[in-house]
């Protein structure tokens, strides 16, 4: 669990923290947490873990924490009354310490859980130190379970994550920042609320295929840059279409990540959208050069 | 009459808006009639007109509206449009398009069959500090206070080509003190020389594409008594009416005195009703198109709108409730639709549980379910309307409605979305703040988490629901 309420503490039998409707205190064991997901009866359900902020100097409680997460996850499992219909994904917590991942790896992979998350990232972390997590832990998991790494949604992370081996992801950013009037395109992120859009009647992105953007000829709501201005954080519609668009443009992007891999050209796939990104190439991030090179994709070398 | 009217429609070019009158009594009465404008949907009166905001209905991205509504018309005020008009050109008039497209339609995404109504203001509009000129009218922009003048209307009205024009009027609003008598003076002579600029520019600019103009004209009926506005209304009866296309009604008590040779003309109401018993009230006037700004207020409040015109007879003495507040978390389990048979999109797939969940979780959702929902409530109120007027039992059934349901709406309790600066009015120093903080500070409960005690540790969740997740440890 991870502590974005300003109070809250956590033992040995589960996190004490303050209702932020009320500020009544509350308890959420490994057990309760699981019973109540299984309540709920979601396809995929998550351990309750430990987390601690990848930032945080405290070397020892990070450790505590990933221990902690192990005896968890397995009272989680012992919890987990509907094992056959429900998969419990166990979370991998270790911080950025290389070391304290690769033992909760092997810990939490001999627990055979159906799938496996890679927690406690996106955390305000360097990306380089990210790209090291990943890639030490996706190196240590079986091949035939997802791998899920969790809060990441930036395009150039799910891409780089791809290559790195991981499968799924989640994260509010792209619906977040929709409602902040930003539009994520192959080209970057627009701030759609920038005056110099004002009067732009171009698509949000040219041709996207998604409702928002498509042309009416083609059964779209031709909605313009301009019209993104007019509503963007004074009238919810302004938020419901440029989260269309958004999430449309992930999807799409997994997708042709998909189609690469099955096509065994995703090197190619990265570089063609590190390309689209970043016009000038000596503007690529560092941490994706290397992280990629670390997997055999030279962003530099057509 | 009738035989006039068609006459009279028969002489305007076939690109023209015709208003058809299917049923009308002699005197002051409800009444059924069919408007048609080529290339959009008829529309069968008495009905409504979607209200929008900055282009669009509240809560409903235009998907949404083309797909889960049945409005098929809109008001749209420009006012939403010209920021710092005209400092700067607005952006929407930048939008350049072949003369038989209106830019603002283009602009706003809105669907080709849909009746495009424009006017200055917004339902409600805001009202403004500084009083109208003989010129212009004041109107709120989202950067501010400001002056529309009557030529830059007309200049906007030919420039974005809407179906149908409201003309500007020297109203005063009901939020508004009682204008005085030298203003009354004044009201009239205002609105006559701003409708002769409307309806002069409808054939100005040489952008003509519908026969002889760009748009038609809606001409304001001003909410003072005819006698104080005898000499504009028969301005409208004998120069201007055949270049009007309808009416705008401002205070419904204007219809009981209207012009005999007015009366073909549809009207539009910007009475702001508050209930649907004024509604009817208008209806009983012979009332053809509303806009209803309290559509949008219950939605925003979390009511779900729930009566039928005719009221069915179930039993019972006490008054039954207009709409359903959403909030309380009495809904919290309940799986039942918002109104039991509604066949909106939001009672055919959710439910009062989630729609409740919603609103307590200021999901932007909650309100665009509830949105759909009450257009759907009054599509069916209209329906009902037209159905009961045709059969001759318009009175009987109002009056079973006004005994079957409460006369107000129920009481605002939760908190909407958050207020924009186009929407209020500031009242100066001191004032509460529009938008309360979402969280707060959570320190001064220290002390409460570390006396808090809590449960075993096999407690599941069976046991946990019986205090309610997440379990309240002693509250001190």
């Amino acid at each position: 669990m991870v502590s974005l309420l300003k109070l809250s503490k956590v033992t040995e039998e589960g996190v004490r923290f303050l209702s932020p409707h009320d500020g009544s205190p509350m308890l959420l064991t490994p057990e309760h947490s699981i019973s109540l997901q299984n309540s709920i009866g979601s396809d995929i359900i998550m351990q309750l873990d430990d987390v601690i902020a990848t930032t945080s100097p405290d070397h020892a409680r990070i450790e505590e924490a990933m221990k902690r997460s192990v005896r968890w996850l397995d009272r989680c499992i012992a919890a987990h009354k509907k094992p056959e219909v429900q998969n419990l994904f166990c979370i991998i917590q270790g911080g950025l310490d290389l070391e304290l991942r690769r033992q909760c790896c092997v810990e939490m992979v001999a627990r055979d859980t159906p799938g496996i998350a890679i927690g406690g990232l996106s955390g305000g972390e360097a990306k380089d130190a990210y790209c090291k997590v990943v890639d030490t832990c996706t190196g240590l998991l079986p091949e035939k379970k997802p791998r899920y790494v969790m809060g990441v949604g930036y395009p150039e992370d799910l891409v780089v994550s791809i290559a790195l081996g991981a499968d799924m992801f989640d994260c509010v950013w792209p619906t977040r920042t929709a409602r902040f009037g930003n539009a994520i395109t192959s080209s970057g992120t627009l701030n759609l609320r920038h005056s110099s859009y004002a009067a732009d009647f171009s698509p949000v992105e040219e041709g996207c295929p998604c409702v928002c953007c498509r042309p009416p000829e083609q059964g779209g709501l031709g909605i313009t840059r301009a019209y993104i201005y007019h509503v963007a954080a004074k009238e919810t519609a302004g938020a419901h279409l440029l989260s269309m668009h958004n999430v449309h443009y992930l999807l799409t992007l997994m997708k042709s990540a998909r189609t690469a891999i099955i096509e065994d050209r995703y090197p190619a796939f990265v570089k063609g959208f590190f390309a689209k990104l970043y016009p000038d190439r000596s503007k690529y991030p560092e941490w994706a050069v290397m992280a990629l090179k670390g997997v055999g994709v030279d962003l530099l070398v057509d | 009459m009738a035989d006039n009217l068609t006459l009279g429609l028969s002489q305007l070019p076939d690109e023209m808006l015709s208003f058809t009158i299917l049923k009308a009594s002699e005197g002051i009465a409800p009444r059924l009639g069919k408007l048609a404008f080529p290339g959009r949907s008829t529309i069968q009166t008495p009905h409504y007109v979607g209200n929008t905001s900055r282009g669009v209905i509240p809560h409903l991205s235009q998907d949404m509206f083309s797909k889960h509504t049945n409005i098929d018309a809109v008001y749209v005020p420009l006012e939403d449009f010209i920021e710092k008009a005209p400092q700067q050109t607005p952006p929407v008039y930048k939008l350049v398009l072949p003369d038989t497209e209106s830019p603002l339609r283009r602009f706003i995404a809105l669907k080709q069959d849909a009746l495009l109504i424009m006017g200055a203001r917004r339902m409600p509009p805001v009202a403004a500090p500084a009083a109208n000129t003989n010129s212009a009218i004041s109107i709120l922009t989202s950067v501010g206070f400001r002056h529309l003048a009557s030529s830059d209307y007309v200049a906007a009205a030919q420039r974005l080509r809407p179906d149908i024009v409201v003309g500007l009027g020297d109203i005063v609003y009901k939020q508004q003190a009682k204008p005085s008598n030298k203003r009354v003076a004044k009201m009239g002579d205002r609105t006559e020389a701003w409708t002769k600029d409307i309806v002069a520019g409808k054939s100005g600019l040489g952008k003509t594409t519908r026969g002889d103009s760009c748009y038609s004209v809606f001409a304001p009926i001003l909410p003072i008594s005819h006698g104080l506005q005898s000499s504009y209304l028969d301005e409208l009866a004998d120069e201007m009416r055949d270049q009007l296309s309808g009416l705008a009604i401002y205070d419904p008590g204007s219809l009981v005195d209207l012009p005999e040779v007015l009366s073909p003309l549809p009207r539009l109401s910007f009475s702001e009703p508050a209930s649907p018993q004024q509604l009817l009230h208008e209806l009983s006037l012979g009332m053809d198109l509303f806009t209803i700004p309290f559509i949008n207020a219950a939605t925003d409040a979390g009511i779900a709108l729930d009566f039928t015109f005719p009221p069915s007879n179930e039993p019972g003495s006490a008054k039954r409730p207009l709409g359903i507040n959403m909030w309380p978390s009495t809904h919290a389990t309940d799986l039942s639709p918002l109104s039991s048979g509604c066949e909106c999109y939001a009672c055919t797939r959710h439910h009062r549980a989630y729609l409740q969940h919603l609103l307590a979780a200021k999901e932007m959702l909650g309100w665009t379910l509830l949105q759909v929902h009450n257009h759907q409530v009054m599509d069916q109120f209209f329906a009902g309307v037209r159905t009961s007027i045709g059969k001759g039992s318009f009175e009987e059934d109002r009056v079973a409605f006004e005994t079957v349901y409460e006369p107000e709406l129920p009481e605002k309790t939760g908190q909407g979305p958050r207020v924009r600066g186009y929407q209020f009015k500031s009242e100066g120093p001191g004032e509460a703040k529009k938008n309360l903080s979402a969280y707060r500070m959570l320190d001064e409960r220290k002390e409460l988490l570390a006396e808090a005690s809590t449960p075993s540790s096999g407690a599941d969740a069976k046991d946990l629901e019986d205090i309610g997740f997440a379990e309240v440890a002693e509250r001190q």
